[in-house]
């Protein structure tokens, strides 16, 4: 008798456990604000952008044809919050190196500081040498407009925050439609792994259709 | 069957209580080598010195000291930081800017002040970088950190 409780309560427990591992989703969602008209379902997507990459590349939505991408938002001073974005999103370019459908975006958000030639240093100390991790310069304005809107990544100056500058530090997954499909935390690790885990999610979402 | 789980307690306590002062995750080449006094001291640098590093220096040098590329230089294993240990607190406390170079590699990347850190708390936070992932330079005593800030170029 005592035997059968016991081993129910391991059975629930070992139930508990297996519990809190979240099943990965069939599918991502489509994030932002949808509107609708008569016949069709109009999802928010990335607008139209042009910014200049380490190698001094001009960098659009273009670039990202037939990819999904990793988008976020950091400054090479920043002594906060993205060396750790930096060391996650490394992780993540580690886990696709060799997938040419996979693609990484980082904003500058101190452009003036950061210019061409400061990013292809930043990029090639971090070790990356491939052309599909892009680190972008540009007009302060349109891309602190850009974060904000396109992506909903908060991005602005505060003279209060460390190093003048507050943002957040989230990864954002686009599509190859340009619509968001995910946002991570770049400086939590275990919600990087499940970044991980999506990107291959999304990726088959364009295998089924063809 | 409870009975066996039941003998299973007194010996966890037992194995918890049996512990020299040093917490297991602390222990290493020069921990070994010290009296009980200095352990007990070493422990407490440590325990207080790993919550520093978490708040002001993880975010570059990573969680295990491991630096990130060639942006931020390691911890574990650096020559810089165990054999340049007057230049390496000043620059915890003052920050650092210019090329730096730590086992070999050039690295420049400007290092911010941390100069809200008391002499004791730069001891138990060098104490503990220069003690942990394989790291092994044992105390470094708050009266040493003083004597070296008297001297740090501003």
């Amino acid at each position: 008798m005592r035997n059968t409780h016991l081993f129910a309560l391991v059975v629930l427990m070992l139930f508990a456990a297996a519990s809190c591992e979240q099943p990965a989703p069939e599918q991502l969602p489509i994030m932002g604000h949808h509107r609708y008209t008569e016949t069709d379902t109009v999802y928010h997507t990335v607008q139209y952008f042009e910014f200049y990459d380490q190698d001094s590349s001009l960098v659009t939505p273009a670039t990202f044809e037939g990819k999904v991408f990793v988008a976020d938002f950091f400054f090479t001073s920043c002594t906060s919050i993205c060396p750790i974005m930096k060391s996650q999103m490394a992780r993540v370019y580690t886990a696709f190196e060799d997938n040419a459908e996979v693609a990484f975006l980082s904003h500058s958000i101190d452009p003036e500081y950061d210019d061409v030639a400061r990013l292809n240093k930043y990029a090639g100390r971090l070790g990356v040498d491939s052309d599909r991790w892009h680190f972008v310069t540009g007009d302060k304005d349109a891309i602190y407009d850009h974060a904000n809107q396109s992506y909903m990544v908060f991005a602005a100056e505060n003279e209060l925050a460390q190093d003048g500058i507050e943002h957040s530090g989230a990864f954002m997954l686009v599509d190859k439609d340009l619509r968001i499909r995910g946002a991570y935390s770049g400086t939590d690790s275990t919600d990087v792994d499940r970044l991980i885990r999506e990107i291959p999610i999304l990726l088959k979402e364009y295998k089924d259709e063809k | 069957m409870k009975s066996k789980y039941l003998l299973l307690l007194p010996a966890l306590v037992v194995a918890l209580w049996a512990c020299d002062p040093t917490p297991r995750q602390f222990e290493n080449a020069a921990s070994a080598e010290m009296d009980h006094d200095t352990k007990m001291k070493y422990a407490q640098y440590m325990q207080a010195g790993q919550k520093i590093y978490n708040q002001y220096c993880a975010n570059c040098h990573m969680g295990q000291g491991e630096g990130l590329g060639q942006l931020y230089p390691p911890l574990a294993g650096s020559d810089y930081l165990l054999e340049q240990k007057e230049a390496s607190l000043c620059g915890i406390l003052n920050g650092q800017q210019g090329e730096i170079t730590v086992n070999g590699i050039v690295y420049d990347q400007p290092m911010p002040a941390q100069s809200q850190l008391t002499a004791l708390e730069l001891a138990e936070v060098y104490t503990y970088v220069s003690n942990s992932w394989g790291n092994a330079a044992g105390l470094t005593l708050v009266t040493e950190v003083e004597k070296v800030l008297r001297d740090c170029e501003k």
